[in-house]
């Protein structure tokens, strides 16, 4: 099969020989792989403002670029289909997904070490867009460049749903954009329906009321609610918890749940800053105040009607309890949605979940004056580029990050994975207006509604806080705050707690 | 062949070797004669092992006295504080806390891994499978602890956790989890480590039981001693040095191992598992302080190292080495 030649340097390999050439091999290969691997590569053709469309495209062709994000469904849904971008501009991605904690980890030592070793990144709104708003390039000088392709929509604020662009994108400078609206996970109300319809007339006669979801129902009629089904359960009916938090191992998603009750009672702030920019010098925080002592009594008392295991339950797990059936309500990301409509694994889905907008601020819990909206928070994953890159990749990362925020790959998000769309268009599909109504093709749209008709809308919607210390804060707030849902310390104690704690890392 | 005036025939062949009167005469310098190679020759032959220890090991060292020497924030500034870090923690109730608790949960794993530990290298000592039995009880330890925080996750996970369900029906549990109650989230975490590190304290209590004098049980029995007298007496003082070799490992690995406690609590719920090392995490990789989290890690790296030096004492003291010897 093989000839061997006259003169041949071995006639026969040695195993000493062999092992030899193969770990040289492996060295060399090891080596060129990890030079290649872990690092964006660059290759540019020069183009300019007149060239065609598909020459601006492919100016990059050859390159490598890295994308660290979150292992959600636009992440997933775009690993799917990169070929379609590869084809296009001929740059390779490489995307990696993980636990938003863990790309806050990765990013963070990447970028703070000066590193560019992601050059695109997940910026969540507040845990890693506020932290780290100093090493996320401006898109702005982007967007101007007419050596860059654009997209036909545009990138302003109107293209986005409300307040989108305001939540991810703008940290601490006007008029600087640091990142593009990517995915969204916002609040709304998740009940069971059927349950709501068989124990109404239950309900009204001991609370004179009906009990039902509405855009009017408050936070003290979820209390009675959940009070309602704790009755049931203890006198032995085989009825879900009516509640739970997002309490767990997740700071901020904790701080979310919190800040949700707070805002609706008179739009209570953490700081006294500016909602949408934020603040790198906030200044005392306001807890300890009347309206934070009496929310988080009111926390406290949702908290002793809620599940059992409510300490151990994060977002996650909350959503997990719910679709086990062994809750009634849940305030939860409307994201999840896709998932509780799945009858392979949800004991809440075909038809028996409503979705509503999170509650109303009850007036008579009110202690500053304000007056009482739906508040709704959320989180605003953003796509970012970082600024340590060299300029190349950074115009690169920029052509990577509008194909990932345009209407086609947003649309195929949303049908294909059940992801949330940013922008506004994809909405007016017939097939996305359609699904918005049951049996739907798309569950994440039966929230469309409570979401982006309502929830989102001023007054309701809360951004902040945006503070460089933002993860710190969190972590505070959630320590304090589950002492006091355990019952080791009063809510004067526990706001008293947060205020020395974050006037402390903020310097006051 | 060369002559010799004592008539005595004497012929050289190669260096060091010669023929007298036809026999082989091979010359031996002794070992101890050699000339000493000069200090730079060791210092060569070090020097790779040097470069790399210093790069992997000496270098972080020194890097991290400079960063616990910096104030390193949210933003790119960095600046020279000097020993405010560590003024700092002095007021600093979770690092305290924090101390508290890794004591605490050193504490019940070490007493209860020994305990545990001893009696099944007495149970399996000799046993007719003592072969398959200490592979099957070895087996947790063969997990990555990150990999074990994550099952003992779902066990314990109150809504589809099996050992939830087990200590439910038990009666031991209500329908909150074991790490869902600050009362039980430190049990919990306790058992995983014990589940898991137990087997290594069989293990080595195993190979010291192995050394203790079988004459000297014997003897011991003869003269009417008891099981348990036996095992106080004799065995307990032979397999002593093994023991405190496990304890010293054992402690390391959990000053510096929160892939379960991280994977399980997060250092939850209300900070009742908020061990040092987890507050450290935090402050180093969820808020970027690498200053202050620097000087977190340098006291504790500096209690571990006093602690290790203490319990090298403790087992270089002149009762241990007595036993030592007398074996």
């Amino acid at each position: 099969m093989f000839s061997k030649p006259k003169d041949a340097l071995y006639t026969s390999i040695s195993r000493r020989k062999f092992l030899e050439l193969g770990g040289g091999a492996a060295t060399a290969l090891g080596t060129g792989s990890l030079a290649v691997g872990m690092n964006s590569v660059m290759m540019r053709t020069p183009v300019q403002a007149a060239s065609s469309q598909e020459a601006k495209m492919k100016q990059y062709a050859g390159s490598k670029l890295v994308f660290m994000s979150e292992n959600t469904p636009p992440s997933f849904a775009i690993r799917d289909k990169i070929k379609d971008f590869y084809d296009a501009t001929g740059i390779t991605v490489e995307i990696l997904t993980d636990d938003l904690p863990v790309v806050l980890q990765k990013v963070g030592i990447d970028v703070k070490g000066g590193k560019a070793d992601f050059p695109v990144i997940y910026a969540q709104d507040k845990p890693i867009g506020a932290a780290l708003a100093d090493y996320l390039a401006d898109f702005g000088k982007f967007i101007k460049d007419d050596t860059l392709p654009q997209d036909p929509e545009g990138y302003g604020a109107d293209v986005w749903f409300d307040n989108f662009l305001d939540a991810c994108g703008s940290m601490y400078e006007k008029g600087k954009i640091v990142a593009l609206p990517y995915d969204a996970a916002v609040a709304c109300t998740f009940y069971r329906q059927d349950l709501f319809e068989k124990y109404t007339k239950d309900f009204e006669k001991d609370y004179k009321y009906r009990m039902e979801f509405t855009a009017k129902t408050t936070w003290k009629n979820v209390l009675d609610y959940a009070t309602f089904f704790k009755k049931l359960k203890q006198a032995g009916q085989d009825v879900p918890y009516g509640y739970a938090q997002h309490l767990g191992t997740f700071a901020w998603t904790t701080q979310l749940d919190i800040q949700r009750l707070m805002y609706s009672h008179g739009q209570w702030l953490d700081f006294n800053i500016d909602d949408v920019l934020g603040s790198k010098k906030p200044g005392p925080t306001n807890w300890g105040d009347a309206t934070s002592v009496e929310m988080m009594k009111q926390f406290k008392a949702m908290a002793d009607v809620s599940h059992p295991d409510n300490l151990a339950n994060g977002t996650l797990e909350l959503n997990t309890v719910y679709q086990s059936g062994q809750i009634a309500m849940q305030v939860q990301y409307h994201e999840f949605a896709a998932s509780v409509e799945d009858e392979k694994t949800s004991k809440a889905a075909g038809g028996k979940t409503a979705y509503a907008p999170c509650p109303l601020g009850e007036a008579s819990w009110i202690k500053n004056g304000g007056k009482a909206v739906n508040g709704t928070n959320c989180g605003i994953g953003g796509i970012a580029i970082n600024k340590n890159a060299s300029e190349d990749i950074q115009r690169a990362a920029f052509i990577f990050a509008t194909h990932a925020v345009s209407k086609k790959v947003q649309y195929s998000v949303l049908t294909g994975l059940g992801g949330t769309p940013t922008r506004k268009s994809v909405l007016a599909e017939p097939d996305v207006v359609a699904a918005r109504k049951r049996p739907s093709k798309m569950p994440n749209a039966l929230t469309f509604e409570s979401v982006y008709d309502f929830g989102i809308k001023a007054p309701n919607f809360v951004l902040g806080p945006k503070i460089p210390e933002v993860n710190e804060y969190h972590k505070i707030l959630a320590a304090e705050l589950t002492k006091c849902v355990a019952g080791k310390q009063s809510p004067e104690d526990a706001c008293k707690a947060i205020k020395k704690q974050t006037d402390n890392v903020n310097d006051i | 062949m060369v002559s010799t005036g004592s008539g005595n025939a004497v012929s050289t062949a190669h260096d060091g070797e010669r023929y007298v009167e036809g026999a082989r005469v091979i010359e031996h310098m002794p070992a101890s004669l050699n000339a000493v190679p000069p200090s730079r020759y060791y210092l060569w032959l070090m020097a790779p092992a040097l470069i790399v220890l210093a790069a992997i090991s000496i270098y972080p060292f020194f890097w991290l006295i400079w960063m616990s020497l910096q104030n390193v924030g949210a933003g790119p500034e960095v600046e020279f504080v000097g020993l405010k870090n560590f003024i700092k923690l002095w007021s600093d109730d979770k690092f305290w806390m924090g101390w508290i608790l890794l004591f605490k949960y050193s504490f019940f794993c070490m007493f209860f891994e020994i305990t545990i530990g001893v009696f099944l290298a007495v149970v399996l000592n000799g046993h007719r499978f003592e072969n398959i039995l200490i592979t099957i009880f070895l087996m947790p330890m063969m997990m990555a602890p990150a990999i074990a925080g994550l099952v003992w996750y779902y066990l314990f996970n109150s809504t589809f956790g099996w050992y939830h369900w087990l200590f439910q029906s038990l009666g031991i549990l209500g329908e909150t989890s074991i790490i869902g109650s600050t009362e039980t989230a430190m049990a919990g975490i306790v058992m995983v480590d014990i589940w898991q590190w137990t087997p290594l304290i069989t293990l080595i209590t195993l190979a010291g039981m192995k050394r203790v004098p079988r004459d000297q049980l014997e003897a011991n029995m003869v003269d009417g001693a008891s099981a348990i007298r036996n095992f106080i007496a004799i065995t307990l003082p032979n397999i002593y040095p093994f023991l405190l070799i496990a304890i010293m490992l054992r402690f390391m690995d959990n000053f510096r191992f929160i892939d379960v406690i991280m994977r399980l609590t997060g250092g939850g719920p209300a900070e009742v598992t908020k061990v040092l090392p987890v507050y450290l995490f935090d402050v180093s990789f969820v808020y970027f302080k690498l200053g202050r989290g620097s000087a977190i890690a340098l006291t504790l790296l500096i209690v571990t190292i006093i602690f290790g030096k203490l319990l090298v004492k403790v087992f270089e003291s002149p009762a241990s080495k007595r036993i030592d010897q007398g074996n």
